[in-house]
C-alpha cells in the first residue's frame, strides 16, 4: 500500500468533498429517505389524509400474487437480456477479433447502437414487430406463424428482451473485444500447438481469461435490465399483455403514477433500493479483488 | 526425433513484403540449429513456418519424411517455447504442462506421471500446483520448457526464449537448455538475436539478413571464416574492425597509407589494385614493439573488463573508430598511442562491392 496523502489543513478536505456530498444528499439521500418514510404511510390519492401503518405496505406486497408475478417477470427478463446481450456480443467480438480488413469500420458500426436511447431502440423494434405494419411480423406470417405480441405473452417478452439487449450488445462487445485483444497471441498459438482446435481454444483458453470481464458485464447487464429498461417497456408493451412484461420498475410507476397508491409504490421503491445496494456490494466485493483465474 | 528440411521456402505477405527469399536448410536428426540475425531478418518467420503458425508461400517443408506444409501445428509433432512463455494463466503448472497430452486423449494418471517426470528433470516439482502468476521469470521459463519436453516431440522450437530474463539467469538457462537438448538428443531450432547465445548453443549456426541466409555452419567456422562482411560484423563481440583498403603487389594499403605485408596468397596477383574492405577482430590486434607495428592506435576510451581490456580509439590522421582487445593485466591511460600488429593468420578481406569474402 502507498502511504496515504496527509492534508495538514483541517478544512480543505471537507471543502473538496462538499460538491459530491451535496449532490448525494440532495439527489439521493433525501429522496431515498422520503421513499422510506412514505413506504410506512397509506395516503389517499389526493393527499387529504395519511396514516402511518408501519410495515403494512410491505406485508400486503409480499402476500400479493401480482407482486410475485412481477418479481418473476423481472428475473426472467433480466436473465434473458443479460444472457442474450452477452452471448451475441461475445460471438461478435470473437469474429471482430479475427477481422483483418475494414476492422475499424466494422467495430464502429457495432458500437453505434449504444448511442441510441433505449426508448428509441424500443420504438424501432416495436415498429418492426408490429403485427399490422412490422417487417419482422410480416416475415413470421409468411412463414406461417401469426406473430402478435399484443396477445402472446412470450412474444411480448421477446420484443422487450430484444429491444433491451440490442442496445446493450454494443457495450458488451467493446469490453469483450478489448479483453480478447489483451490476450497475448502466443497463448492461442501455444494452445494450437498443444493440439487444441479453434472451438476448444475458445472455451478452454480465451473464455476463462475473459471470465472476469464476463462477470463484470453480468452485473452491469442485470442492473441495466432491472432499472434502465422502463422506457423500453413503456414504449412497447406497457407491461402487457396481462402483466406479462410488467417488471418491478414498471410496477412502481404503474402503482404510483397510474394507480396513485403512493404508499405501495414507495414500498416497492425501497425494495428495489435494497436490490441495487445488494448488487453493488456484490460487484464491489468481487471486482475489487478481481475474479481470480 | 526427426530431420527437418526446408526446401526453396519463400514467404511473401499479402502486402507484398518478401519476408523470406529462398530458404534452403537441411537439419539433421538431433541437431541444434540456431537462427540468428538482426530484427526483421526473417528468423522468427522461418521458425513460425516450421511450427505452422505462418503459412509458407512457396517451397516444401519436411519433418522426417512427411511434407508438413498443409498440416496444422498440432499435427506436426513439434513443441515450441515462446519468448513470453505463453503459459495459460488460469491453469496450474501441472495442467499447463499436461494440456497437450490431455488434448491427445491420454489417461489422467499417465499425464500425471509424464508431467512429474518432466518436472523432476527441470527441478520444478514443488511448483506443480502453483499458477504461473506466482512464479518468477526463471521458473516460468522452466515450466515453458517442461511443457515442451513432456510432449516428447520430434522437434523443439525456441523463439528467443531467454530474452525476457535478466543477464545472470540467461547464462544459467542457456546452459540448462544445452544440457536438456543434449540429454534428449531432440532436433531443435532456436531463434535468437543474441550472438553469444547463438555461438554457445548451436551445433550449426544460420546467420540471416534481410530474409536471406548469409552463411550456415558450425559457430567457430563462421567466426573464423565468415563468408560475408555481414557475418563477420555480426558475430563476435566487440565487432570486427573494417577499413577500406587496396591491394598493391604483396601488400595491403589500409586507409591509403598503412602498409601491411600479406602472407603468400596465390590470388593476390589478380586482386592487384582492387578496392577491398579489410577486416580484423579486436582480439587479433596485438600490442607489439614499434618496429613490428602495423597501426598506431590513439586511445580515446578504455574499458577494463578484468580478463581483457578494450581500447577504443582511432588511427592518427583518421577519424574512423578502431577497437583492440588486450590482456587485462597491462594498464592503459587515455591518450596512449599503442603500436599494434595484425595477426596475419586471421585477417579478413572482403570485396568492397559485393561484400563477399576474398581470402581463403
Amino acid at each position: 500500500m502507498h502511504d496515504n496523502v496527509v492534508f495538514n489543513n483541517k478544512v480543505l478536505p471537507y471543502f473538496l468533498l462538499a460538491p459530491q456530498l451535496v449532490i448525494t444528499l440532495v439527489f439521493f439521500i433525501w429522496p431515498a429517505g422520503q421513499a422510506l418514510y412514505q413506504s410506512f404511510l397509506i395516503e389517499d390519492a389526493f393527499g387529504f389524509s395519511r396514516e402511518f401503518v408501519w410495515l403494512d405496505n410491505f406485508i400486503y406486497l409480499f402476500s400479493d400474487d401480482e407482486y410475485w408475478n412481477s418479481i418473476r417477470v423481472t428475473f426472467v427478463f433480466s436473465g434473458l437480456v443479460a444472457f442474450s446481450g452477452m452471448a451475441v456480443a461475445l460471438l461478435l467480438a470473437a469474429m471482430a477479433d479475427r477481422v483483418i480488413k475494414g476492422a475499424t469500420t466494422y467495430k464502429t458500426l457495432l458500437i453505434w447502437p449504444y448511442a441510441v436511447a433505449p426508448v428509441v431502440a424500443a420504438v424501432i423494434w416495436w415498429l418492426m414487430f408490429n403485427p399490422s405494419i412490422g417487417i419482422l411480423a410480416f416475415l413470421s406470417w409468411t412463414l406461417g406463424h401469426q406473430w402478435n405480441h399484443y396477445v402472446n405473452a412470450n412474444e411480448a417478452m421477446a420484443v422487450v428482451v430484444i429491444a433491451s439487449a440490442w442496445k446493450q450488445i454494443s457495450y458488451n462487445f467493446i469490453f469483450f473485444l478489448a479483453g480478447m485483444q489483451a490476450i497475448p497471441r502466443s497463448l492461442i498459438e501455444a494452445a494450437a500447438i498443444d493440439g487444441s482446435g479453434p472451438f476448444k481454444r475458445f472455451w478452454q483458453i480465451v473464455f476463462p481469461l475473459l471470465s472476469p470481464i464476463a462477470f463484470f458485464l453480468l452485473v452491469v447487464n442485470v442492473v441495466y435490465a432491472f432499472f434502465e429498461t422502463f422506457g423500453v417497456i413503456h414504449a412497447t408493451t406497457l407491461g402487457g399483455p396481462g402483466n406479462a412484461t410488467r417488471t418491478l420498475v414498471y410496477k412502481v410507476y404503474e402503482d404510483g403514477f397510474v394507480g396513485l397508491d403512493m404508499g405501495s409504490s414507495a414500498a416497492q421503491s425501497v425494495i428495489l433500493m435494497i436490490l441495487v445496494i445488494t448488487l453493488t456490494i456484490i460487484q464491489f466485493k468481487f471486482i475489487e479483488r478481481k475474479v481470480q483465474y | 526425433m526427426a530431420t527437418v528440411s526446408l526446401r526453396n521456402i519463400k514467404k511473401t505477405y499479402s502486402n507484398g513484403f518478401k519476408a523470406i527469399h529462398n530458404l534452403n536448410l537441411e537439419i539433421e536428426d538431433g541437431e541444434m540449429i540456431v537462427l540468428v540475425g538482426p530484427s526483421g531478418c526473417g528468423k522468427s518467420t522461418s521458425l513460425r513456418m516450421v511450427a505452422g503458425l505462418e503459412a509458407t508461400s512457396e517451397g516444401d517443408l519436411y519433418i522426417g519424411d512427411k511434407r508438413v506444409n498443409d498440416l496444422e501445428p498440432s499435427e506436426r509433432d513439434i513443441a515450441m517455447v515462446f519468448q513470453n512463455y505463453a503459459l495459460y494463466p488460469h491453469m496450474s503448472v501441472a495442467r499447463n504442462m499436461g494440456y497437450g497430452l490431455k488434448n491427445q486423449g491420454l489417461p489422467r494418471d499417465e499425464i500425471r506421471r509424464k508431467v512429474e517426470k518432466a518436472a523432476r528433470v527441470l527441478e520444478i516439482e514443488h511448483l506443480l500446483d502453483n499458477k504461473p502468476k506466482q512464479l518468477s521469470g526463471g521458473q516460468r521459463q522452466r515450466v515453458a520448457m517442461g511443457r515442451a519436453i513432456v510432449r516428447n516431440p520430434k522437434v523443439f522450437l525456441f523463439d528467443e526464449p531467454l530474452s525476457n530474463l535478466d543477464a545472470k539467469l540467461r547464462v544459467q538457462m542457456r546452459i540448462e537448455i544445452k544440457r536438456l537438448q543434449q540429454e534428449f538428443a531432440t532436433t531443435a531450432i532456436y531463434v535468437t538475436h543474441d550472438q553469444v547465445e547463438a555461438m554457445t548453443l548451436a551445433d550449426r549456426l544460420v546467420v540471416m539478413n534481410g530474409g536471406k541466409v548469409e552463411q550456415v555452419g558450425p559457430p567457430l567456422d563462421l567466426y573464423e571464416k565468415p563468408e560475408t562482411q555481414f557475418v563477420a560484423g555480426f558475430l563476435g563481440s566487440p565487432g570486427m574492425n573494417f577499413m577500406p583498403a587496396r591491394i598493391q603487389g604483396q601488400a595491403l594499403l589500409v586507409q591509403g597509407d598503412h602498409r601491411i605485408d600479406l602472407p603468400d596468397m596465390a590470388e593476390l596477383a589478380q586482386w592487384d589494385g582492387r578496392d577491398i574492405t579489410f577486416g580484423v577482430r579486436p582480439e587479433h590486434l596485438e600490442a607489439c614493439s614499434e618496429a613490428e607495428a602495423d597501426f598506431h592506435l590513439k586511445v580515446d576510451i578504455i574499458e577494463p573488463l578484468g580478463a581483457d581490456t578494450l581500447l577504443y580509439g582511432h588511427l592518427p590522421g583518421s577519424d574512423s573508430l578502431m577497437i583492440a582487445e588486450q590482456p587485462g593485466k597491462r594498464r592503459y591511460t587515455r591518450g596512449d598511442v599503442v603500436p599494434l600488429r595484425v595477426d596475419r593468420e586471421r585477417l579478413h578481406l572482403f570485396d568492397a562491392e559485393t561484400e563477399q569474402r576474398l581470402n581463403e
